[in-house]
């Protein structure tokens, strides 16, 4: 049986009239929350996921709270993954001022990722402003109330409280960013503010040890051994350090190095490596008699700014030396004052008439300079990591970070930043030199991951004489 | 007759280093053109705890703006089982040194701990990733060599069994749940009880007297010769470098060496 003609059943006129009502209402009675849509970075075709997005736009709108007596949902509960927070909250907002002052920048947005949609998304974030928190639409509702006159107003959006990865959130709005900003995987980067240059003066002498030559380089080291030279007849005895690398778990003897050659040798010295637990090194060396070389060098100021060690290089002797021989040393750095420590004699060199220059080779950044933005991706200059920024501290001139991504055909590093090398803001510009890595505290906000106590747990309990395929120890 | 106090934490140790096993378990996820877009170590922790301690560490501030930062793992133990396939003799004991004591220990007892590995990804992707860096290493077993007993020095091979991978993908039903996606891994660890551990009453053995006889009757055959051997330093220590001193004495005098005065009469 047909409807009465006498009855209009809804007139467009009355629809208008009940959809300003419900806006009216939800403009007096509802709250502000921002609306987030997801863009899609990547997805997964075969087993059909995003497996990267970004919110990184935002869009301001009224919402009434459905459940205005509290969140709906399971609450706080512990479950064996630690605390999940099953908090839930209903929505409902207008359809027309979605569609009219939402829809319309959506689309705009089609080149990013986001299929073209006139209406609320599942999987777009909500951020409630009264609870701080941000909540994921899990379902949108359209139907409720259903029909009246022939039309719906409104749709209710079901949320619960965002399930956070890696997606990056960068609405522009702090408030909302610096929520998350110490939320997930989050590794720390020191870096160097103002660098300094390391100076050097060398030392000349007469009758010292040219270079010193490792026959053998022994096995068996536990720990380092002493390199004893024999005593010099009249002048400075000349003393050295032995350096010991590890191959296949076995320790030997990789260098050594003069700290001083010494002077007034008229002979080879005898060379004895002993102690350090291992035996059979043995080393001998050559000596000049006549005629001055660099014997030891005198550090004058240490500098800063250093993560690896510097360069050194020493003036050659100065003509009319017949078959001039530079000398060669070798500096160190410390990782505690990121200075040089000391600067080791290689080869002495011979024909200096006169005390040669030392310059030492400056840290990567002078003047470490600019802010890091929030969020602006960051790239090593030497390993050509990127990340983002999560958080930066200029006084302590600690730069936290996460999205670290190395372009190494997928494979992982534990180091995935080059200490010494110049971390620059894409954004920003900001400019300084790394000093150190460190993943330790990688969810220092979250207090669940455990990763490193277990490590160093297990390190005092479990023979990894062979090698450790699951850590670093 | 129990009630000795001693405890050794071995199911500790053991639940330690399973749990190290998966400790540096990364998952890696690509941008739009297929590079490498953010790395993430897997956070591992043992899933019991204080239910106030979970509560003022992971939730300090009351307002967390998120339900829960994933991916995560968490491992317990679930059961503790005699195995009797590898039990040695009941009364069998073993010594061991330590600093020159000599500790006398019982046979260990065989028992099974039964562990349980879960994986929670917000994405398949990322469990496949965990995953397939898990399972080549256990085939079905990986040994880890655990100091067991650290007083004795007692390091066993702990062979931890993949038993059982199983996985839950609530992806059905309708839009008022959210999908789950845990992936269970389940494990045996074949590792040994020790009970207390005693001082030996027997001590260092720091020299050997041998008298010879002419002949096998001792009551009447006269005494002809002793040999004796001392360690060499005499303070040696069994983990030492140490020689042997012998010396040979050659008798007529018809004596008897008595244990108990410890002199010829």
């Amino acid at each position: 049986m047909a409807l009465n003609p006498f009855f209009l059943q809804g007139s467009l006129s009355e629809q208008r009239l009940v959809q300003d009502l419900i806006n009216e209402q939800l403009k007096i009675y509802g709250v502000d929350v921002t609306y987030i849509p997801r863009k899609f970075v990547r997805t997964q075709d075969i087993i059909r996921e995003v497996q990267s997005s970004k919110f990184d736009d935002n869009y301001l709108i009224e919402a009434y709270i459905v459940n205005y007596d509290g969140y709906g949902g399971s609450g706080d509960i512990l479950t064996k993954f630690g605390m999940s927070i099953r908090d839930e909250l209903t929505l409902v907002i207008s359809k027309e001022r979605f569609e009219d002052f939402i829809t319309p920048f959506m689309g705009q947005d089609q080149d990013d990722g986001i299929v073209e949609y006139h209406r609320p998304r599942e999987g777009d974030l909500v951020y409630f402003p009264l609870g701080q928190r941000l909540f994921e639409i899990k379902f949108v509702e359209h139907e409720q109330p259903f029909y009246q006159l022939n039309k719906t107003y409104v749709y209710e959006l079901k949320c619960e409280l965002f399930e956070f990865e890696d997606e990056v959130i960068d609405t522009s709005i702090p408030e909302i960013d610096s929520r998350v900003e110490d939320k997930g995987y989050i590794t720390t980067l020191s870096l160097a503010g103002i660098g300094t240059t390391a100076t050097a003066t060398a030392v000349m002498g007469t009758g010292y040890i040219r270079r010193i030559y490792l026959n053998d380089d022994g096995s068996g080291f536990t720990s380092t051994p002493t390199v004893a030279i024999s005593t010099s007849p009249t002048g400075d005895t000349a003393s050295a350090v032995a350096i010991t690398t590890s191959k296949g778990g076995v320790v030997s003897v990789s260098e050594i190095y003069m700290t001083n050659a010494g002077s007034g040798y008229t002979t080879a010295p005898s060379i004895t490596i002993s102690g350090g637990g291992g035996t059979g090194a043995a080393a001998t060396c050559s000596i000049e008699t006549s005629g001055n070389g660099v014997i030891r060098y005198q550090v004058t100021g240490i500098g800063s700014g250093y993560a690896i060690s510097p360069g050194i290089q020493i003036e050659n002797p100065i003509a009319p030396v017949t078959y001039p021989n530079p000398a060669i040393g070798l500096a160190v750095y410390s990782p505690s004052t990121t200075g040089i420590s000391t600067i080791y004699v290689i080869d002495a060199g011979a024909g200096y008439g006169s005390t040669p220059a030392v310059t030492v080779q400056g840290p990567p950044v002078l003047t470490g300079s600019g802010d890091y933005l929030f969020n602006e991706i960051i790239t090593g200059s030497i390993s050509g990591t990127t990340a983002r920024v999560k958080s930066w501290n200029a006084l302590r001139s600690v730069l936290e970070i996460s999205y670290v991504a190395v372009d190494d055909n997928g494979r992982i590093t534990t180091t995935p930043f080059t200490p010494g090398e110049s971390i620059v803001g894409s954004s920003s510009s900001a400019i300084y030199s790394l000093i150190s890595y460190d993943s330790d505290d990688a969810y220092d906000s979250d207090k669940y991951s455990e990763n490193d106590e277990i490590e160093e747990a297990a390190d005092l309990l479990i023979d990894f004489s062979e090698s450790n395929p699951f850590g670093n120890f | 007759m129990l009630g000795t106090y001693f405890y050794h934490e071995i199911i500790r140790k053991t639940v330690i280093s399973f749990g190290t096993l998966f400790n540096q378990i990364y998952i890696v996820h690509k941008d739009g053109d297929g590079n490498n877009n953010s790395q993430i170590r897997v956070p591992i922790a043992y899933g019991p705890m204080q239910k106030f301690l979970a509560r003022i560490e992971q939730q300090p501030n009351l307002n967390k703006p998120i339900q829960i930062t994933l991916p995560r793992m968490s491992f317990e133990m679930t059961s503790i089982q005699y195995d009797p396939t590898r039990k040695a003799s009941l009364t069998q004991t073993f010594k061991a040194c330590e600093g020159g004591n000599i500790k006398k220990v019982f046979m260990p007892v065989p028992y099974n701990l039964g562990f349980e590995l879960n994986i929670l990804c917000k994405l398949n992707d990322d469990a496949l990733q965990i995953v397939e860096q898990i399972l080549p290493f256990f085939q079905p077993a990986f040994n880890l060599t655990i100091d067991l007993v650290d007083s004795i020095g007692e390091k066993r091979d702990i062979p931890m069994i993949l038993d059982n991978v199983s996985f839950q993908d609530d992806y059905e039903g309708d839009f008022s749940t959210r999908r789950a996606l845990i992936y269970t891994l389940q494990f045996t660890a074949k590792t040994y009880l020790f009970g207390p551990v005693a001082d030996s009453s027997d001590g260092l053995i720091r020299k050997v007297q041998v008298d010879m006889y002419s002949g096998t009757d001792t009551t009447t055959a006269k005494r002809e010769m002793r040999y004796t051997v001392v360690p060499d330093p005499i303070n040696a220590e069994p983990d030492d470098d140490f020689g042997f001193s012998e010396n040979w004495n050659f008798f007529s005098d018809s004596k008897t060496y008595s244990p108990t005065q410890q002199i010829d009469i």
